[in-house]
């Protein structure tokens, strides 16, 4: 439907777009917040302001940015995000982002927020509190106010961690809360993120992407930021160390970990080193990070590990995630654990019933910020009242974990179970009473969220995040960010996980002063080096030099072998023998099966396998995703547009030929990005020294298939073709093909970028500016490997470069590979589990 | 009686392992009934022993670190328990099911010696609807919980086979009651999990039985080997008394605890890791020798 205003305004719109459309916005961000408020409840956020400024101000922007078209605006702030995504999501395992983005944010007016926030900073306090005394002294236990089997039902209760002070003095240094809106406005806690909490590294994303997408709105309404939270955040975990500059590492479950890509770029934005457990090893109650110049110590973890796996030998014997004997350097004061293993257990959904009368107990005051009414059904009132409403209530597991009579695990209506299931539950509840919670059914609020082409009211939550600062005190994150149901059914326990994501804007009055987590010019010690390189970094980077390389050189094969064989009828053909020696050396790399015959459709069929072929071959499309999923895992490492040409997808138009062409430039640009664009650290080093290993190979290869005693012309001319050197050889000799002339400048000549010798002699630099492991002044294994291989090179000739030197050659290089990996990377031992039982 | 235990581990690996770190859970704990008095470890190759600062359970841990590399590892714990411990007998005035579950839940005592924690699932003892309902024959709610434990743990010795063919280490209880047999840890575990399914605290021992019995007596299962049994708590008055359904018997003089867990993973004898490749084999071997009589 064309509205009237549009109508009415007609092409002028676009005729002169400056001039209209603030007047065009201002008219359309009206009607729509009209339309809406005609239509939604009374609680609803955006109505309930009725007229807010702040809001007017949002649709104004959103109406400029898109005009009449809201579902545009939707898939600009999607586009966004994905934009901002791609630095850190992971390819190769689905969809990473669990929700889409809104583009509407929600607004929360400063005086209201500092409501939620005193709320969250008193409750953050209390959690401490009972966390001290729980695995403390005991006493709320001892006096009654906690029954033992509240502590005792939580899979999260480590009792090993009893009676043990954490460094620091702290238990909590990152919390985060989901929050609910009720009908009447009034804000209240769902549930509290302890453990681990996920998800600052959404809201960071999705104030970048609506910053961009609504450039103007943060001036306009001075919204505040969010990098002081994190610089409080880095702070205070740095000052619960012992050591002054200490070292601070992010301890991720792996890249299989769904959130993974929010943990490493959480890592990038804070300084943190991003570890596995296999990074880390404890030596004497200490924590080291194995890096490519030996063990360097680690101050503090931020861990986002199920924490029962932090330790297989304090805590569950079965995790293969943990580093043996962290708990030890922690209760040794050694290393600092946010938040502390143990924590857990304050997230049980039965805790809820009781932290109202903790506050009282313990600060003498109620909780500004009320929990939802929950009913704990091990004790014998609380059991009677929820059995005598269970309709009216949701019932819960009490400790996470399903009881009998919820099998599957999950908050039900009570209204909504059929009688078999009832009576189930409530004759489970006859015996295990402590496994059940009741919890009034909560009715949230709405906030206006894009359907189809017009806003319309959806049930929201929000969560929050505080952090312990330097001085120990607890900072809010202003904002967070809101989850939106899909459907209008306000009722929080069928809203589930959410449908979209929003960025939260808390705004004022106030101007909100520039800050950025980087520090001023004047403070920061200049620093040329980048500082530690774990040894799984540089592992990574060094296969994935190898891997890109490896694809390179193989396409090289294809193209030679598309190229000019295909077309034989235009003369260009190579002679049978040279076809011969090109099929071997593909199918000797494992690309393809050896060939039925050699005729044209049987080249095609190689080369096809070879490029695109699945699983069973190592491909080029093989090779691609082995170096794709090797970025994934260095996106810290790397640069937005390296990754962007790793993460391409694998090309799908024109024939093989336009393909291997396509994927070759893509090659190129990696190379030249590699070369030109990464600074010359320790990284980078790893990364060229597997290209140079990986190209040196490749060339004995050709060298030795096509540079031969009884080589031909073709083959000569295809040896260069595949070292790229046809043209350096043209230029230098008039002659024509000769073997001699051919082999001394793909091997020995040190100023032909693509020869042998240059990519021993580029290691050799490399390896004598890595770290070295003592300072005796000896070389090391992997130093000498490559002098010896040099030596061998500069020591011969091209007349005497026979095939049993360049076999020889081929080997060395293979050492020197495993040389450097024994020297710099993690690999050889893996823990095994010692059980010593025999049962009878 | 005094009791003279050896207690032989053997790890042989394929290739040489380094760093070595375990958890021990070899000296027997105090506890009722049961004195020890006299305890050594003996490792070969020599390794660093300390005590742990973190740990789960009533147990004694030391963590044994081996740093030299090492094909083969040799644990011996040798120790001497005097052991006089009272056959219970049950009566009429035992608190009930239902008296005890509900005194659980209440209780104020969340250490591991008190009820309440051994009154959930624990990570290798699920509650399993299969076993809860099997159990609960004998649980009701109104019967005395001595006399419910004992008729439990019979029926378990009636009606399970004892084979160890049937299940490993890691086999889970729901697997075990599935197949209707197992070994001493598959009968303590299902014998927990219908326990504490009737909202009982039940608790898992490792420990050992004499090895040949007195003249004229049966040999009892289990012996060789490390044991496992079950402890149900009983109230206040009664605390914990300790059921054997791999022998359908009281714990008695026969028994010595060497600690007490919510299930395996808090007992266990040794864990840890090394770090090495290939593959490892384990022997164990255990001898228990009365050394005398137990006072008539």
């Amino acid at each position: 439907m064309v509205s009237p205003i549009n109508a009415a305004l007609g092409g002028s719109i676009l005729a002169s777009r400056a001039a209209t459309t603030l007047f065009d916005a201002a008219t359309i961000a009206h009607r729509w917040i009209v339309d809406y408020c005609a239509h939604v409840a009374e609680s609803d956020v955006l109505c309930v302001q009725g007229g807010d400024p702040a809001w007017t101000a949002l649709f104004e922007e959103l109406a400029a940015l898109s005009g009449e078209g809201l579902a545009n605006a939707r898939e600009r702030a999607q586009r966004h995000a994905e934009d901002i995504g791609t630095g850190f999501r992971i390819v190769d395992e689905g969809e990473e982002r669990p929700w889409p983005l809104s583009p509407v944010p929600l607004l929360i007016e400063k005086a209201e927020w500092d409501g939620i926030a005193g709320g969250i900073v008193q409750r953050a306090d209390l959690l401490e509190a009972v966390l001290q005394d729980l695995y403390g002294e005991g006493q709320l236990v001892s006096d009654g106010h906690v029954p033992a089997a509240l502590v005792t039902g939580s899979p999260y209760f480590l009792r090993p961690l009893a009676r043990l002070e954490p460094p620091g003095g702290h238990h909590l240094q990152f919390v985060a809360a989901d929050l609910c809106r009720g009908p009447s406005g009034e804000w209240r806690v769902l549930a509290d993120h302890l453990r681990a909490p996920a998800g600052a590294g959404y809201a960071l994303e999705n104030r970048l992407a609506m910053a961009r997408t609504l450039g103007e709105l943060p001036g306009r309404l001075n919204v505040e930021r969010h990098a002081p939270f994190f610089a409080a955040f880095r702070e205070g975990l740095a000052a619960a160390c012992r050591r002054a500059e200490p070292r601070i590492a992010l301890l991720t479950p792996g890249r299989l970990n769904p959130s993974y890509a929010e943990q490493a770029h959480l890592a990038r934005y804070l300084g943190f080193l991003l570890v596995e457990g296999a990074d880390l090893a404890v030596l004497d109650d200490k924590l080291y990070v194995r890096t490519i110049a030996g063990l360097k110590r680690v101050d503090a973890l931020w861990h986002r590990l199920d924490p029962r796996l932090l330790d297989p030998l304090a805590l569950d014997s079965h995790s293969t995630i943990g580093v043996p004997g962290v708990i030890d350097a922690m209760v040794a004061g050694n290393v600092v654990i946010a938040n502390a293993p143990g924590v857990g257990l304050l997230e049980s959904p039965a805790f809820a019933a009781f932290l109202p009368r903790l506050a009282e107990v313990l600060t003498g005051a109620p909780l500004t910020l009320p929990n939802i009414a929950t009913w704990w059904c091990g004790q014998e009132t609380e059991r009677a009242h929820v059995t005598a409403n269970l309709d009216s209530l949701l019932v819960a597991p009490a400790f996470g974990v399903a009881p009998l009579g919820l099998p599957e695990g999950k908050p039900v209506l009570g209204a909504a179970l059929d009688p078999e299931q009832r009576a189930a539950l409530l004759d489970d509840m006859t015996r295990r009473s402590q496994d059940y919670v009741g919890q009034e059914v909560v009715r949230l609020s709405t906030m206006p969220a894009i359907a189809e082409d017009a806003l319309a009211p959806r049930p929201f939550t929000l969560r929050v995040f505080a952090a312990r600062g330097e001085d120990g005190r607890w900072t809010v994150l202003p904002g967070g960010f809101a989850r939106i149901g899909e459907h209008p059914d306000p009722r929080a326990a069928v809203m589930g996980e959410g449908m979209w994501s929003a960025d939260v804007c808390i705004y004022g009055p106030e101007p909100v002063a520039p800050v950025s987590l980087l520090p001023s010019g004047d403070t920061t010690q200049l620093r040329r080096n980048p500082g530690t390189l774990p040894s799984r970094v540089a592992d990574n980077l060094f296969w994935l030099g190898r891997y890109l390389e490896r694809g390179e050189a193989l396409l090289q094969l294809l193209r030679v072998l598309l190229g000019h064989s295909i077309s034989a009828d235009t003369g260009a053909a190579l002679a049978a023998d040279t076809v011969a020696r090109l099929i071997r050396l593909v199918v000797a790399s494992g690309a393809a099966p050896e060939p039925k015959g050699v005729k044209r459709a049987d080249l095609t069929q190689l080369a096809r396998t070879a490029l695109e072929g699945e699983e069973d071959w190592s491909s080029v499309r093989a090779i691609n995703r082995q170096a794709r999923l090797i970025g994934a895992v260095s996106r810290e490492r790397l640069s937005a547009d390296m990754i962007r040409l790793l993460d391409a997808p694998f090309p799908q138009r024109g024939v093989l030929l336009d393909k291997a062409g396509s994927l070759q430039r893509r090659y190129s640009a990696l190379n030249g990005l590699a070369s030109e664009h990464m600074t010359r650290t320790d990284a980078w080093r790893f990364h060229d020294i597997g290209r140079r290993i990986e190209r040196a190979l490749s060339a004995i290869r050709f060298i030795r298939n096509f540079g031969g005693p009884d080589a031909t012309s073709d083959d000569l001319s295809t040896l260069l073709d595949l070292m790229d050197s046809q043209i350096s050889y043209r230029q230098r000799y008039l002659t024509g093909m000769a073997r001699i002339p051919v082999l001394d400048l793909v091997t020995l000549d040190p100023n032909n970028p693509r020869a042998l010798v240059f990519q021993v002699a580029a290691i050799s630099a490399h390896l004598n500016k890595l770290p070295l492991l003592s300072d005796d002044g000896l070389a090391e294994a992997q130093q000498e490997q490559a002098r010896g291989i040099a030596a061998l090179l500069v020591t011969t000739n091209a007349q005497r470069l026979d095939d049993a030197l360049l076999a020889d050659l081929e080997t060395r290089l293979g050492r020197l590979s495993s040389a450097v990996a024994r020297r710099y990377f993690l690999q050889g031992a893996e823990p095994l589990r010692a059980a010593g039982l025999v049962l009878a | 009686m005094l009791y003279q235990i050896r207690h032989v581990t053997r790890f042989a690996y394929a290739e040489p392992v380094g760093f070595a770190r375990n958890n021990l859970r070899l000296k027997p704990i105090h506890w009722s009934g049961q004195t020890l008095e006299d305890h050594a470890l003996i490792i070969e190759p020599q390794g660093r022993v300390y005590p742990t600062r973190a740990e789960a359970g009533l147990a004694n841990v030391v963590r044994l670190v081996v740093e030299q590399p090492a094909r083969t590892l040799t644990i011996e714990s040798r120790a001497r328990v005097r052991v006089d411990r009272p056959i219970p007998i049950f009566a009429d005035t035992d608190p009930s099911v239902a008296e005890i579950a509900e005194r659980a839940r209440a209780s104020r005592d969340a250490s591991p010696a008190g009820p309440a924690a051994y009154l959930f699932p624990s990570p290798r003892i699920p509650l399993d609807r299969d076993i809860a309902e099997w159990c609960a024959a004998e649980l009701d709610p109104r019967r005395g919980v001595l006399e419910a434990a004992l008729a439990l743990a019979l029926r378990i010795q009636r009606e399970f086979a004892f084979d160890p063919t049937a299940t490993l280490v890691d086999t889970s209880p729901v697997e075990a009651f599935r197949q209707r047999g197992g070994v001493c840890q598959d009968f303590a575990q299902i014998m927990i999990s219908g326990l504490r399914a009737a909202g009982l605290p039940a608790a898992y021992v490792s420990g050992y039985i004499r090895t040949l019995p007195p003249p004229g007596q049966p040999r009892l299962v289990g012996a060789d080997a490390t044991h496992a049994w079950v402890l149900v708590w009983a109230g206040p008055q009664l605390g914990w008394v300790g059921v054997d359904p791999t022998n359908g018997i009281w714990m008695a003089g026969d028994h010595i605890v060497v600690a007490i867990g919510r299930d395996y993973a808090d007992v266990a004898p040794i864990d840890g890791i090394v770090l090495g490749w290939g593959a490892q084999e384990m022997h164990v071997s255990v001898d228990v020798e009365p050394l005398e009589l137990a006072p008539v």
